[in-house]
């Protein structure tokens, strides 16, 4: 028969499973086997329901999800150490570009053959423009090469905080592979003036690392 | 290393791979995927009740969260702000259904039976009769308002407010709420219990005085 206080025990029996003070249920429940039995069965089920497992769902849901996702386009193609040169859009990006194209245009014509009457047919005519490409491509602070290559490093470096760090990883892994051949061409360079090979290698190096920093700034701009 | 050193660790590993995600690398959305899956599909299983159903949504759900990643700006831990989808997700499922999932306090409760109390010997208890498979099956009979509060709160732990602000209820009536879904699911697993008992042939059960 079901009493004053049972009544009072259903009454209150949800405030106290949320952990609401009510120290009639618990008394109660001692004393009533029938009170008792429905306390301990919902503090069972609470305690149970905590207890279920999450669960697991089948494998084709990441694959449908995944061809969704890959016909919209949500992916980007994770990019290779040089795929960054593919992904210049020229256009829309014509400061770097220019001064890459610039780099590239002064050391192509570096490379000319001299034309000057004066220097014609004289074994030593070839020396001075032979000279004059070293000079410019020399280790030396004031070379305009060098310089339009640091400022490009320059602005990289301003920015690179805003790339996130598996991109800037792979950006200073290129140019610290780059930076190591302009410092063994230079020191060739250095012992050997007339190093033609090491001339090229290093206008090489110095035109990837500006295509590499062209793209840096490429990137950071976006 | 301490726990919360690890929680610290592991935040910052989510926060790494949630920008990655938005910069659309495709094995960050893969680890995201695969580190918040568990939780959504089973979310979505307890609500719905259905496999086949909860697969279709914690699809829809990843998929949303996958359109709108980039407009994730870290107010709130991401795995609030997923749950919250999946939930909007899954209540909008379940609207289209026809079920009266949009607002606890629209349902109408006057027409309720009185939650029965079974009451007899004293080892009527259900300790030690039931276990997740049973709880799990009889949770998916429940009414859908009293499913949704039980699993929103006992299961996946949110708290009344947040369950209120949700379902667009009152405190009072998702504490309400939830207590009847206890009892109904108490009372259904009695009956299963009782079904099983009588199934396996064991002397019929003295008649219970209901009070």
């Amino acid at each position: 028969m079901k009493t004053a206080a049972c009544l009072w025990f259903d009454a209150e029996l949800g405030a106290y499973l949320e952990g609401e003070n009510k120290p009639f249920v618990a008394s109660h429940a001692q004393e009533c086997p029938f009170c008792q039995v429905v306390l301990a069965d919902l503090e069972q089920l609470c305690s149970l329901a905590r207890q279920l497992a999450p669960a697991e769902p089948s494998p084709a849901v990441w694959a449908n999800l995944h061809a969704v996702l890959e016909e919209e386009g949500m992916f980007r193609r994770k990019l290779g150490a040089w795929d960054w040169f593919r992904q210049l859009q020229f256009p829309q990006h014509p400061a770097p570009i220019g001064a890459l194209i610039c780099l590239m245009v002064l050391g192509s014509l570096l490379t000319l053959p001299p034309v000057s009457l004066e220097r014609r047919g004289t074994p030593e005519s070839a020396s001075p423009s032979k000279a004059a490409v070293v000079s410019l491509a020399s280790p030396s602070e004031n070379s305009a090469l060098a310089l339009a290559i640091r400022d490009m490093e320059t602005s990289y470096r301003a920015g690179a905080k805003f790339l996130t760090p598996e991109i800037k990883a792979t950006y200073e892994k290129g140019l610290n592979s780059l930076d190591a051949s302009i410092r063994e061409c230079t020191d060739s360079l250095q012992q050997q003036p007339d190093n033609t090979l090491a001339h090229e290698y290093l206008l090489t190096a110095y035109t990837r690392k500006a295509e590499v920093l062209a793209s840096a700034l490429e990137y950071e701009g976006r | 290393m301490s726990p919360q050193k690890t929680a610290a660790v592991k935040a910052a590993s989510e926060t790494q791979l949630i920008a990655r995600a938005q910069q659309g690398d495709e094995g960050a959305f893969a680890a995201l995927f695969e580190a918040h899956k568990r939780r959504v599909y089973s979310l979505c299983l307890r609500m719905t009740g259905n496999t086949a159903e909860a697969e279709d949504l914690t699809q829809e759900v990843f998929l949303q969260l996958f359109r709108k990643i980039s407009t994730f700006r870290g107010e709130s831990a991401f795995s609030t702000w997923l749950h919250r989808l999946a939930i909007n997700v899954v209540l909008m499922h379940l609207r289209k259904k026809g079920l009266q999932q949009v607002s606890l306090d629209e349902v109408d409760t006057s027409q309720d039976e009185p939650v029965k109390r079974d009451y007899g010997d004293e080892d009527r208890r259900l300790m030690g009769s039931i276990d997740r498979i049973s709880l799990s099956r009889a949770i998916a009979e429940l009414p859908p308002g009293y499913r949704t509060v039980f699993v929103l709160h006992d299961i996946e732990g949110y708290e009344h407010n947040e369950i209120a602000e949700i379902m667009n209820c009152s405190v009072g009536n998702s504490k309400s709420q939830l207590h009847k879904a206890r009892m109904k699911l108490r009372e259904g697993l009695r009956q299963d219990r009782n079904k099983a008992a009588s199934g396996a042939s064991v002397p019929a059960e003295q008649a219970v005085d209901e009070r």
